[in-house]
């Protein structure tokens, strides 16, 4: 019940945000230009793609034509991964500064939760909010190529639940950037920060890093420092993969599960010991 | 029953380069409050009165001593189910009605949907908000919010209530009608627990007042007790006062100032009393009275608050 209570406050608290509407209105626009756009005719030879009314495909047969409507929805996959990480994050990176602001921090703790359950709520608020959303979008997309293309691979709607997890792997860190900051632009400015600076460089390890020095010690260091954070370059093709029907590798998700935890752990552990 | 029970409680801060700084915002700090009482915490500014109710909730940690609530230990979040909070400064999400707060916060405290659904229009009726329960927080007047925080802080029905000033913004008819609810509730039996600076409010409705100042309890009593001004009596005289008991009085170093009617004396002991009434009647005064003078609690306050800044 606390817990429902909590999540409803926070789905309440964003859908009030006007970030969260403009997300909602983006989704929106590109599903109609999705609508307007895509479609396909039968001609005597086989089925033609279509975009904007213009033949975009030689006639192939039905499970060619399925074959590229899943590259299609992987690539409006990946858009839709790149948006909710700029934007969901900027949209829910304030929930927990706001909610450990003077006045409102007050009111949760003064309820029989405990500090780690008022995050948790907060944190499945936020992204049960992402979820909503990126639901909305996947499964939009999935009844339009449904209905203009015949379509109707339930792979898309299961990416909801891919683009969910990698959404809140990264929170948890957004999470702990909070608590650690109780600041919501610092908290950005630290996630982009991982996400375009130290994340890329720490991918591209071998080729940047391990150029300044060959020590084991240093290496095997960069090394545990990548598996630290989510690994969320490694999520999202294994995600392009379960869309295009190919055999997905598990191991980064439960990597960056160990890794969401554990950020979240010790936000969680700052939060205990903080005064009010 | 023992509603708050704090046993050399204390609270040091740490600030400046590395921590070196210590702030001790309470010291030693011991404290029995009694179920069913309206107790009041008084202190100037910085005194350690916010710093003691937010440690009594687990808002902020102790660094020495214990504390318990309804007898669980302040660190357990079961101690705050039977209990209610309406904190300084409060802020509710603009976003949310009056009725939701009451339904978001009633859910926190554990108790269900129906109850709260069911408590929800007595408790906007209480305290005069059942008009405004459809209007967004963010409309709100600053004693709009406090009448809905004191509703939100009620929702629960709590066996303890903590409130840290509760007629800030409001105007005086809503101030009666606040104290009226709290004496009501107290007749239920539930124990408040005020922190305010409008001491006129306090004298008004405390069982009990506890005076801190820098983090050290200073003095803890009854209403009555701590507005006794130790032994100063106005004793009532009909006419004035013949000169030759002024020339005695001088002679034996018995100090009074006259009053409107009378005169107030200071005196050590009930026998000084009496050998300024023997006085009085061997110069043939006739006395109509003799009252035993009691100041304002914002007098003893005060009194008390100087001495200590003195010494």
């Amino acid at each position: 019940m606390k817990f429902l209570a909590l999540i409803r406050l926070t789905l309440r608290e964003l859908a009030a945000k006007a970030t969260f509407i403009i997300l909602a209105a983006i989704s929106t626009i590109v599903l109609l230009g999705l609508a307007a756009a895509v479609g396909t005719t039968t001609t005597p030879d086989g089925t033609v793609l279509q975009v904007f009314g213009q033949q975009a495909s030689p006639p192939m047969p039905e499970d060619q034509i399925a074959e590229a409507i899943r590259g299609m929805q992987a690539g409006l996959a990946g858009g839709l991964f790149t948006g909710i990480i700029l934007f969901g994050i900027f949209a829910t990176a304030g929930v927990i500064p706001d909610a450990l602001e003077k006045g409102t921090v007050d009111l949760y703790l003064s309820k029989p939760i405990a500090r780690w359950e008022l995050l948790l709520g907060k944190y499945l608020g936020a992204v049960a909010a992402i979820f909503v959303n990126v639901l909305y979008f996947m499964a939009g997309a999935w009844i339009i190529f449904g209905i203009k293309c015949g379509v109707w691979d339930t792979r898309i709607l299961l990416s909801t639940f891919t683009i969910t997890y990698m959404f809140a792997c990264l929170y948890a860190v957004v999470v702990f950037l909070a608590v650690l900051t109780r600041n919501t632009p610092v908290s950005i400015i630290l996630v982009y920060l991982y996400l375009f600076v130290v994340g890329p460089v720490l991918q591209n390890r071998e080729t940047v890093l391990f150029l300044i020095s060959d020590n084991t010690i240093y290496r095997s260091f960069i090394d545990g420092l990548s598996y630290l954070f989510p690994q969320l370059d490694a999520m999202r093709t294994n995600g392009a993969k379960q869309l295009l029907a190919q055999e997905m590798d598990w191991k980064p998700f439960l990597q960056s599960f160990l890794s969401a935890s554990a950020f979240f752990l010790g936000g969680a552990v700052l939060l205990k010991q903080r005064d009010f | 029953m023992i509603a708050i029970s704090t046993s050399h409680l204390s609270k040091t801060y740490t600030a400046g380069f590395r921590g070196k700084r210590q702030i001790h915002a309470l010291q030693d700090f011991s404290l029995d409050v009694e179920s069913g009482q309206i107790f009041s915490l008084l202190g100037p500014n910085g005194a350690g009165k916010t710093t003691f109710i937010k440690i009594l909730l687990s808002l902020t940690r102790k660094t020495g001593g214990s504390a318990r609530l309804m007898d669980f230990p302040v660190s357990d979040h079961k101690a705050r189910r039977h209990v209610g909070y309406l904190p300084e400064n409060h802020r509710y999400p603009g976003y949310l009605t009056g009725e939701q707060v009451l339904h978001s916060f009633g859910t926190l405290s554990g108790i269900s949907g129906a109850t709260i659904r069911s408590r929800t229009t007595s408790m906007l009726e209480l305290v005069g908000m059942k008009e405004w329960r459809n209007t967004k927080v963010k409309k709100y007047s600053k004693g709009m919010m406090q009448r809905l925080g004191l509703a939100q802080a009620m929702i629960n029905e709590p066996d303890l209530l903590f409130l840290d000033e509760p007629t800030d913004g409001v105007d005086p008819v809503g101030r009666a009608e606040i104290r009226d609810l709290l004496k009501n509730l107290r007749t239920r039996g539930t124990t408040i627990f005020l922190n305010s600076h409008l001491l006129s409010e306090v004298e008004l409705i405390s069982d009990r007042v506890a005076i801190l100042d820098r983090g050290r309890l200073l003095r803890v009593g009854t209403v009555d007790e701590l507005t006794s001004s130790g032994e100063r009596y106005h004793i009532g005289i009909e006419g004035t006062l013949p000169e030759a008991f002024r020339t005695e009085a001088a002679a034996k170093v018995l100090s009074f100032s006259e009053a409107k009617n009378g005169l107030t004396i200071d005196v050590e002991s009930i026998a000084g009393l009496n050998a300024m009434i023997d006085m009085l009647r061997r110069h043939h005064v006739q006395i109509i009275n003799i009252v035993k003078e009691r100041s304002t609690l914002e007098e003893s306050f005060l009194n008390l608050i100087r001495r200590e800044v003195s010494a």
